[in-house]
């Protein structure tokens, strides 16, 4: 069926037309999303980050773990720009490695709950009897404050980086498969959609063809706000004593270590607590100018839980 | 056209200054409604009649959206001049106005009585209590039957009919001496339209109250008014008695419209379909007459120069148009 | 009214019944034998044996799911292994001042956000407006606990105004106790605050764009009449709704701040019972936390008929 293989119901005349339209597409995009000031803004943060977390060893060239007894809780100087905590480590070294475990959580959590998300949503939407128990799950899921559920998979996996990327990613589907099988269920009712269902084309490919391109920009828009949202959770659960276990350098670690030295040691929590803002910040920026450009219409429903 | 006129509109200008720059959907339009007197403003959506109707109670917000220009005489005063606390004063008071939708129109979360009861108490020294009564009784003028248990409903439980109706007791709380009705039976049922229409007339003729009414259909105004204005894009095109401009229509854009009036035994809901094109966007307004681009007189003149508003020898009905006596046979 | 209130009761069992099958599987999580993990490395076959015998996991899944629910529905949510008391007592004791905290965190929202929203609808690209763009940035990119830190190293370390950490119950006269929960409260709130501006602006936004606010304006209502009389009312569901809603999300978050000021709350519990591996409390405090949740936003649905007569006389 070469009449049907696209992904509009008008069907181009040419692929040159159709190729041209493209260009002309990427163009405009270029376009508005320089003239968008959050895009931009969030996109250079983000780019100083992915730097930061990639030559993590060069920037400062200590070790995060590197003990120094005679160093101990020194306040910033130029030896030490964010100072040392009470083992003397330095600090800078460990918000660097931080910010780098953040971004990574962050990241996987945001990638496999966009992939899962996006099954669930796509069959819940599309199939009606998958929908009453994929979505009953979901709103199950959903009805937990995500910071709690988070603390009671945990303590029951044990703390440690593998388990809180799946526990964050269960905590997170459900936002993800909501706004997919909304818009899954909008695509469906359109014309060209019942037409192939009637040309006898398979479920599958419907499903994956057709329905999926469409959710793909909300499905974008929502992850890079799970992103920062699994990034806050992390750090909250890691404060806590329930993510990443101790030694290793997460943003929700040190600020954990900061509590305990808040009385004379400020810039234990000072800096992680920047640093930690800025990554959220970063993503929070990028992901409003992304709605604004790829999804003008939508509200922010499924973003805070 | 009596004496002394209730509201006086002199080259009124209204303004929008929107993002994309600024519009004028009011341009110099200036009409007059007697004492007692129901005239009929009409035209096609995007006229400027709505906008003209709520200029008069300067409806729309001053701070971001809207300015005006020229002159509206009401009781001895100009409206344009006066302060926003003066102005709440005159609102619901002296001038009311009804609306198109009655459903959207009224609050939804609070009962009719109290809808009515608030705008006595804006505008009258009187007890709750007192309020209630009164608003019972402006239900019941206004032909609700069981108002005592109206008055208690909310908006949603009433018919559309009957929304009219709350809405027009609530415009007469204070006797108003002009109602404004904007599309009152636009939304409407046919026969529900000619009860409301019977009702404004009634009340027209019992209370003296003065009434400028705003529609787009000719059918409306051929029952109801003295007098109509008819208006294309922001200005007055033609204005006269109602029986001298049905029999007579000077203006090419009013014979149109009567071309597309539809029998008045018919379905009087359908917009008005047969002037040929459509009207243009306000920020493309044809130079010279505005209606040169539409209308199977246009010449050259037409398309350069704008013509005035002014009468025939002979006649009262003033017309925009630089044919006019060529139309009226009155030359060639 | 009454079929309104069937059918949102009716609605909220499926909720109900699936957060309990999750909270139920949780200890299924646990790599390994529960109890044994539970008792830690000397603990003798026996005693582990009696505990899974206690805990009922030598039952199959369905009757222990069974046994489990029918005591939770009972108030029964079993005993705490670490601290030798039911669950419910120790929910009971915490949850004096967590319940505190979250009330005073959502006031402290609703005074901030109602009002600014408000503002900024009716005054569009104003400073109020520009304000709340900026504060609900603010909002959304500064976690309530790092907030939290931040204030109490400027108004307790650098100020001295207020105490650091600690708790002073209500018993204690109201000053005191608010004393306590004055910079945790606010940190939630403010966090709160901004996620519930933003929606009273856009709500307000909606509803001042209605046909009735224009007939109460040629009524001759003044602007302020216009605003609190007429559009306020109507744009309180999606307001009411982030209310309901925000309860859970102060709770979880109480669950943070309570061990940063060290507050005895149902948090603490929480994470001190997860440093215990004391399961049947964290399977306790999730739990009623989370139908507590939903319990609140079934009240938030009955309210929208109080405030809304459309739904009331349905």
């Amino acid at each position: 069926m070469p009449l049907l293989d696209t992904n509009t119901p008008a069907a181009f005349d040419s692929d040159d037309a159709r190729l041209r339209l493209k260009r002309e597409n990427r163009k405009l995009f270029a376009r508005r999303f320089v003239a968008n000031k959050s895009a931009v803004i969030g996109s250079a943060l983000i780019a100083l980050i992915a730097v930061v977390s990639l030559f993590a060893p060069w920037i400062s060239g200590r070790d995060p773990y590197g003990l120094d007894v005679v160093n101990r809780l020194k306040p910033p100087s130029s030896a030490f720009p964010f100072g040392t905590d009470n083992f003397g480590r330095d600090l800078l070294t460990r918000v660097v490695y931080g910010t780098r475990m953040s971004a990574e959580v962050g990241f996987a959590v945001a990638f496999a709950s966009s992939l899962i998300g996006l099954v669930i949503g796509l069959y819940a939407g599309y199939i009606k009897w998958l929908d009453q128990i994929l979505m009953r799950v979901m709103d199950g899921l959903f009805a937990f404050p995500a910071v709690l559920l988070a603390i009671a998979m945990m303590a029951a996996l044990g703390p440690s980086v593998g388990n809180l990327i799946v526990c964050l990613t269960i905590v997170f589907v459900p936002s993800i498969a909501r706004i997919v099988r909304s818009s899954a269920l909008v695509s469906k009712e359109q014309t060209y959609i019942e037409a192939m269902h009637a040309l006898g084309a398979s479920r599958n490919r419907i499903i994956w063809k057709h329905i999926m391109p469409g959710a793909l920009s909300p499905l974008i828009v929502q992850g890079s706000f799970v992103f920062a949202e699994a990034i806050i959770v992390e750090a909250a659960l890691s404060f806590l004593g329930a993510g990443i276990p101790a030694p290793t350098p997460s943003l929700g670690n040190l600020l954990s270590d900061g509590k305990l030295f808040i009385y004379n040691s400020s810039w234990m929590t000072i800096f992680p607590g920047l640093a930690l803002v800025l990554v959220v910040l970063a993503m929070n920026l990028f992901g409003d100018g992304l709605r604004d450009l790829l999804d003008p219409h939508a509200r922010r429903a499924g973003k805070k839980r | 056209m009596s004496a002394e006129p209730i509201l006086q509109i002199n080259e009124l200008k209204t303004h929008f200054h929107t993002e994309r720059g600024r519009v004028t959907p009011v341009d110099g339009v200036s009409l007059e409604v007697g004492r007692g007197e129901i005239v009929g403003i009409v035209g096609e959506s995007g006229c400027g009649k709505s906008a003209t109707a709520q200029s008069v109670l300067r409806l729309f917000d001053e701070k971001r959206l809207a300015s005006y220009e020229g002159e509206i005489r009401f009781g001895g005063r100009d409206l344009l001049g006066l302060t926003p606390k003066q102005m709440r004063g005159v609102r619901g008071n002296e001038i009311s106005m009804i609306f198109q939708d009655p459903l959207s129109s009224l609050n939804p979360v609070y009962t009719i009585g109290g809808q009515i009861v608030e705008t006595l108490r804006l505008h009258r020294p009187i007890g709750r209590k007192e309020a209630a009564a009164k608003a019972i009784e402006l239900l019941r003028l206004t032909g609700i039957p069981a108002p005592e248990r109206r008055a208690r409903e909310y908006p949603h439980q009433l018919s559309g009919g009957m929304r009219q109706r709350v809405m027009i007791a609530i415009a007469l709380a204070c006797e108003p001496r002009l109602l404004i009705a904007d599309e009152p039976t636009t939304a409407l049922d046919v026969t529900i339209q000619a009860q409301i229409l019977e009702l404004i007339q009634d009340l027209n003729r019992r209370l003296g109250m003065s009434v400028m009414l705003i529609t787009h259909d000719l059918g409306v105004v051929a029952e109801t008014c003295s007098r109509v204005v008819v208006m294309y894009l922001g200005q007055v095109v033609e204005s006269g008695d109602v029986r001298d401009v049905f029999k007579a229509p000077l203006h090419p854009y009013t014979i149109g419209l009567m071309k597309a009036v539809p029998r008045l035994d018919g379905d009087r809901k359908q917009e008005l379909p047969d002037v040929p094109g459509s009207v243009p966007p306000l920020h493309q307004i044809p130079q010279g007459c505005r209606f040169a681009p539409r209308c199977a007189f246009a010449d050259d003149k037409c398309r350069s120069a704008m013509p005035e508003l002014a009468a025939l020898p002979g006649s009262d009905t003033r017309v925009r148009c630089w044919h006019a006596g060529r139309i009226a046979g009155t030359e060639d | 009214m009454a079929f309104y209130i069937a059918r949102r009761l009716l609605a909220t069992i499926p909720v109900l019944f699936v957060l309990s099958v999750i909270v139920f599987l949780i200890i299924y999580l646990i790599p390994g034998d529960p109890a044994a993990v539970m008792l830690g490395d000397g603990a003798s076959p026996e005693t582990i044996e009696t505990l899974r015998e206690q805990m009922g996991l030598n039952l199959p899944l369905l009757p222990q799911y069974g046994r489990w629910i029918g005591h939770a529905l009972q108030g029964d949510l079993g005993d705490s292994f670490f601290m030798r008391q039911p669950v419910r007592t120790a929910l009971a004791e915490h949850l004096g001042p967590t319940l505190s905290l979250a009330v005073l965190a959502e006031l402290v929202a609703i005074v901030i956000a109602l009002p600014l929203g408000i503002r900024a609808a009716s005054r569009r690209g104003e400073l109020a407006d520009k304000t709340l763009t900026g504060f609900s940035l603010f909002g959304i990119t500064v976690p309530g606990f790092v907030l939290s830190m931040f204030t109490v190293l400027l108004f307790s370390v650098q100020l001295k105004w207020l105490p650091v950490s600690g708790y002073k119950p209500l018993s204690d006269g109201l000053w005191m106790h608010l004393k306590y929960l004055i910079l945790p409260a606010l940190s939630l709130g403010i966090v709160q605050a901004s996620l519930l501006a933003r929606v009273t602006r856009s709500s307000m936004l909606d509803v001042l764009n209605e046909s009735f606010v224009k007939t109460a304006l040629a009524k001759g209502v003044g602007e302020r009449g216009i605003v609190y009389r007429h559009a306020l009312r109507n744009a309180l569901l999606p307001i009411l709704t982030v209310i309901g809603g925000s309860f859970g999300t102060l709770i979880a978050g109480a669950a943070v701040i309570e061990s940063i000021f060290n507050i005895p709350g149902m948090g603490q519990l929480l994470v001190n019972s997860v440093q215990r591996r004391d399961y049947a409390v964290i399977q306790g405090v999730v739990l009623f936390v989370a139908f507590a949740y939903v319990l609140v936003n079934l009240v938030v649905d009955l309210l929208y008929a109080i405030v809304d007569p459309r739904i009331r006389l349905k």
